[in-house]
């Protein structure tokens, strides 16, 4: 049975025992009755509610979630991009990332409280694609720049990283990449990210779909 | 709840915490049909507020809820 089958079990669950309570109120007359409206008006509900929220707080996380807004198309189609100088791309397309979290595992923050920060950088997109005015998809731009310690959160301690020599041009290159003194991004290293106005030019990887 | 015949009034309210509570649980439900943002709003702000809005009427008739006690031969 999958986490969401077992959410909805408990939910008709749920539902059952308060629609046996709201079409015979008083059997809560009697202790067992009690007892009864104690767990389908109360305990369950709110257990019913808490499962299908953190259930809800995973959906939000997916890639599917993040490109179900068409704003958004351009940059769902830059990760089969067949051209490794595309980071998030090389990214999704080598699993280097998991492709069902993809948008999600680069754009939030590790930080304590950066789920919670990057749900609500999600309802603001929200609000901004039915109620405000929408950008194109080129004039999207993050709120602050992006945080190497992003990339660090899976890149710090790897050999590939640590022993690259593109990573240490000079003494303290690696230093001050590790405190996001220079970014990764920077020109002339990874400056390939979504890149969805050069998309016209390139070719689309057909597999992973 | 204590022990005691109950009022009409406690019932009623009962059934609408339940009736509430269904409504809430319904659109939580609803919600999970697809992964869509407007889906994930709507189990928020909608499925949410329900279901808080039955339980808190829930607990409320308890508070409130006096409970009718036999009369004592005591009593004049």
């Amino acid at each position: 049975m999958t986490p969401l089958v077992g959410v909805a079990v408990f939910t008709v669950i749920t539902v059952v025992l308060a629609l046996l309570v709201a079409f015979r109120p008083e059997l809560t007359r009697a202790r067992g009755g009690k007892i009864l409206a104690f767990l389908a008006l109360f305990i369950l509900p709110v257990a019913a509610s808490w499962l299908g929220f953190s259930k809800q707080m995973s959906r939000a996380e997916s890639t599917q979630f993040c490109l179900s807004c068409h704003v958004m198309h351009d940059y769902g189609r830059s990760l089969y991009a067949d051209d490794p100088s595309f980071v998030p791309a090389k990214h999704f397309q080598n699993r280097l990332v998991p492709r069902d979290h993809a948008c999600y595992t680069c754009h939030t923050d590790y930080t304590m409280f950066g789920p919670i920060s990057s749900k609500m950088r999600g309802l603001h997109h929200l609000y901004v694609e039915y109620l405000g005015a929408i950008p194109k998809p080129g004039q999207i731009k993050l709120y602050t720049p992006f945080n190497n310690r992003e990339c660090l959160y899976c890149h710090l301690g790897a050999r590939t990283y640590e022993e690259a020599t593109e990573h240490h041009k000079t003494p303290d290159m690696l230093a001050r990449i590790k405190s996001n003194q220079l970014s990764c991004m920077s020109s002339n290293c990874h400056d390939t990210i979504h890149a969805i106005d050069s998309l016209k030019d390139v070719t689309f990887w057909k597999g992973g779909q | 709840m204590p022990n005691g015949t109950a009022s009409p009034v406690i019932e009623k309210r009962l059934k609408w915490a339940a009736v509430l509570i269904v409504i809430g649980l319904i659109i939580q439900m609803f919600s999970f049909v697809k992964i869509h943002p407007l889906l994930f709003v709507a189990f928020l702000m909608i499925g949410c507020p329900f279901l808080a809005a039955g339980v808190l009427l829930y607990l409320y008739s308890l508070a409130s809820h006096e409970p009718t006690r036999p009369a004592s031969p005591t009593d004049s």
